[in-house]
């Protein structure tokens, strides 16, 4: 097998000049920064076993955030298992989270929709913990849920295990974009092995034939769980299918933030324009396993593992910071705290939290109306019979 | 008061809820211009366009997906599947995402599957299936089967207001040969509420849809020689009218089941089940079950209907379980 023969990531097909409004630039350091301070809690945690499970977005972070941050209120987003960056970036009102690392101006109008991000954070790492404050409440696991909050701007649907299932969801909140005449977009998230699923074809067909609002981002890790990208598929970038269904695609290096930010830009400019959807691949290093101590993290030659982690995107992209003057090392040693400092203690506090009343487990599987009556009515209502 | 036929009840239902809510849209396989394999969507694109009468490529899977999006964000659509044979291409959609996102997250999500659904028309191993056994075992999920137009047009209306997901059990054998005078209206029938179709004393028949009509001229049958039949039209299977099931039990003490669909882990199953559970002290017999033999449909029609439930043997177990 020629695992090693997409192992480098192609050169960028649409070099972008560099002028990212530093409004941009600061608030992505510290949502990429929060991500990144977050999944070393609960790495950390995983290895101890306090938690049971954890996926890693380390590395991700940059296409992440540096897509999410191209969308505004009322943009929708539906993310799988290394989405975090997206996730904050779209609950988040960074202003009211860190005050001290922003300045006048940087809050954005859909800031004042937003609601507390304290509030919001304390319930995402009860919902990582599954315990009673959490999006699910117990019922289902880390970023399984969605948050459908229009008056707060934000419209999330995370995921189910089916992971390419979701691509179909996403090109239905597109489609409710155009029955209503507006000029919203959609980012969807998909990492490059469910590309292999039937449900990215027919999703991706739809939105060509319907011109749908849609940008699909494939994070390209290069391994579904073990499997390499020679095992996935043929193709030489998975860009090349765009055309195949009448959508534009573009493969950029997911560890330049410019880049990416400038490609979504693109794609959301084409999504409101009526342009039709987006295949966009970003090439990403393997920095984690699968998840945390499942085996899979042994399975890259060790060279190849060293190689990914000297890509870290979040160095790079500090280290653009210095380098053209938006940041010196002790505002980045500043962001790093802080970002460190409010997971530390949105942990800390949901640890604290109560487990989720049993009754959860038998909460209604309807929403309310005639069908949940006569569903409540059974004789098989809860015990099983 | 015009003569309504059942898929003129479904056409009605349609265009009713799309003129009530521009919320509810429609999405199929040649459903727009064409207006669907069985004419059920005609004159509904012509309307409303083509963002509310949705053509989709082939796609069963895709399509409930993206149908499952537009619903978290306030649609209701519904969505027909050419032949519910196919919607075996969109299970894991409908099992795994529509089905469990209420209990998960507690977004409603609005949405009717419609499933042209059943045989008798000699169509063969994939156009003659009732798989209402797969969806009816999965929690989360609403089950009807109406077997007359008044009830394909109240309960079709009624799946399109609930919040939660409908699957949608349309007999095609019954399209063109099941005919009602309808009054003009607002007509709805409740979702989880079981119609007495005829009522007797001797022998309770539990049935749905096509076999609800065969099980009625049994039960005429029956009544020549004596023998009172009453006649349960179940109309939504999940979640279960067990009132209306065991207050006929209790007074027949006496039960048939009927479906079309294969007989091992049929609906039936679950019937027998909760019958023998809630009522074994009335029973004075086997619960017994007229279904399809455990085999796909044949295509020559004497083949198929060599498998049918129908009125003959019916007629025959009604006669047998009457005598205990």
């Amino acid at each position: 097998m020629a695992a090693a023969k997409r192992s480098k990531p192609p050169p960028p097909n649409n070099p972008v000049p560099v002028a990212t409004d530093p409004r941009v630039l600061r608030r992505a350091h510290f949502l990429m920064r929060l991500s990144r301070a977050w999944d070393a809690r609960f790495e950390a945690m995983a290895r101890v076993g306090r938690i049971g499970r954890w996926y890693s977005a380390v590395g991700n972070e940059c296409t992440t955030v540096g897509t999410a941050l191209a969308l505004g209120a009322n943009d929708a987003i539906s993310t799988v298992h290394r989405d975090l960056g997206a996730v904050l970036t779209t609950y988040l009102d960074p202003t009211r989270l860190a005050p001290a690392l922003f300045e006048d101006g940087d809050a954005t109008p859909w800031d004042a929709l937003r609601p507390s991000p304290q509030s919001l954070l304390d319930q995402l790492a009860s919902q990582v913990f599954g315990r009673r404050g959490g999006f699910t409440r117990g019922v289902d696991r880390s970023f399984h849920y969605g948050l459908v909050r229009p008056d707060w701007g934000i419209r999330h649907v995370g995921m189910i295990s089916h992971l390419g299932s979701m691509i179909p969801v996403a090109a239905g909140l597109a489609l409710a974009n155009l029955q209503d005449g507006n000029d919203r977009a959609v980012l969807g998230f998909i990492g490059e092995g469910a590309t292999s699923q039937g449900d990215f074809h027919e999703a991706l067909n739809l939105a060509g034939v319907m011109k749908l609002p849609l940008i699909l981002v494939v994070e390209n890790n290069r391994y579904a769980f073990s499997t390499p990208l020679s095992e996935q598929f043929a193709c030489e970038k998975l860009s090349d299918r765009a055309p195949g269904y009448g959508i534009a695609g573009e493969t950029i290096d997911g560890l330049d933030f410019d880049a990416v930010h400038a490609a979504m830009n693109r794609a959301v400019a084409r999504a409101r324009a009526g342009e039709g959807a987006t295949l966009l691949e970003c090439m990403l290093p393997r920095m984690r396993g699968h998840a945390e101590g499942d085996g899979s993290y042994e399975l890259i030659p060790p060279a190849e593992r060293e190689a990914y982690l000297r890509q870290d995107p979040l160095v790079r992209f500090e280290a653009s910071l210095i380098e053209r003057g938006h940041a010196d090392v002790e505002r980045i040693r500043e962001v790093t705290e802080i970002a460190r400092g409010i997971i530390e203690d949105a942990v800390e506090r949901a640890l604290l939290t109560e487990e989720p009343a049993l009754t959860e487990a038998t909460r209604p599987v309807f929403a309310p109306g005639e069908v949940a009556t006569a569903f409540a009515r059974q004789s098989t209502e809860v015990t099983g019979g | 008061m015009a003569e309504t036929t059942y898929i003129d009840a479904i056409r009605r239902a349609l265009g009713e809820e799309m003129d009530r809510d521009a919320a509810v849209f429609l999405m199929g396989q040649d459903i727009a211009a064409f207006g669907g394999a069985f004419r059920a969507s005609k004159g509904l694109f012509e309307k409303h366009g083509r963002l509310r009468v949705i053509n989709t490529p082939l796609m069963e899977s895709g399509a409930i997906g993206a149908a499952l999006g537009a619903a978290l964000v306030g649609k209701r659509p519904v969505l027909e599947m050419q032949f519910a044979d196919f919607v075996s291409c969109g299970f894991n959609q409908i099992v795994n995402n529509v089905a469990k996102t209420y209990y998960r997250w507690e977004a409603p999500v609005p949405m009717v599957i419609r499933l042209p659904f059943g045989g008798g028309a000699g169509a063969g191993p994939f156009h003659s299936q009732s798989p209402e056994a797969w969806f009816a075992h999965t929690p989360g999920l609403c089950v009807v089967a109406p077997s007359t137009p008044r009830d394909a047009l109240g309960m079709l209306k009624a799946a399109i207001r609930d919040p939660n997901p409908v699957i949608y059990l349309e007999h095609r054998f019954l399209y063109r040969r099941e005919k009602e005078d309808l009054p003009e209206g607002d007509l709805l029938t409740p979702l989880g509420r079981a119609h007495v179709a005829r009522e007797g004393r001797d022998v309770t028949i539990l049935s749905w849809s096509w076999t609800l009509h065969e099980s009625l001229a049994a039960a005429e049958e029956l009544a020549k020689e004596g023998v009172s039949v009453e006649v349960i039209d179940l109309r939504t299977l999940s979640p279960l009218d067990e009132e209306t099931i065991f207050a006929s039990v209790r007074k027949t003490s006496k039960v048939l089941i009927v479906h079309e669909a294969t007989i091992t882990a049929g609906f039936g199953a679950e019937l027998a089940a909760r019958v023998a559970d809630q009522c074994f002290e009335w029973l004075d017999g086997p619960v017994r079950r007229v279904a399809y033999a455990d085999r796909p449909s044949p295509y020559n029609k004497k083949l198929e209907l060599s498998l049918l439930p129908g009125r003959e043997r019916i007629t025959a177990a009604l006669r047998k379980l009457a005598r205990y």
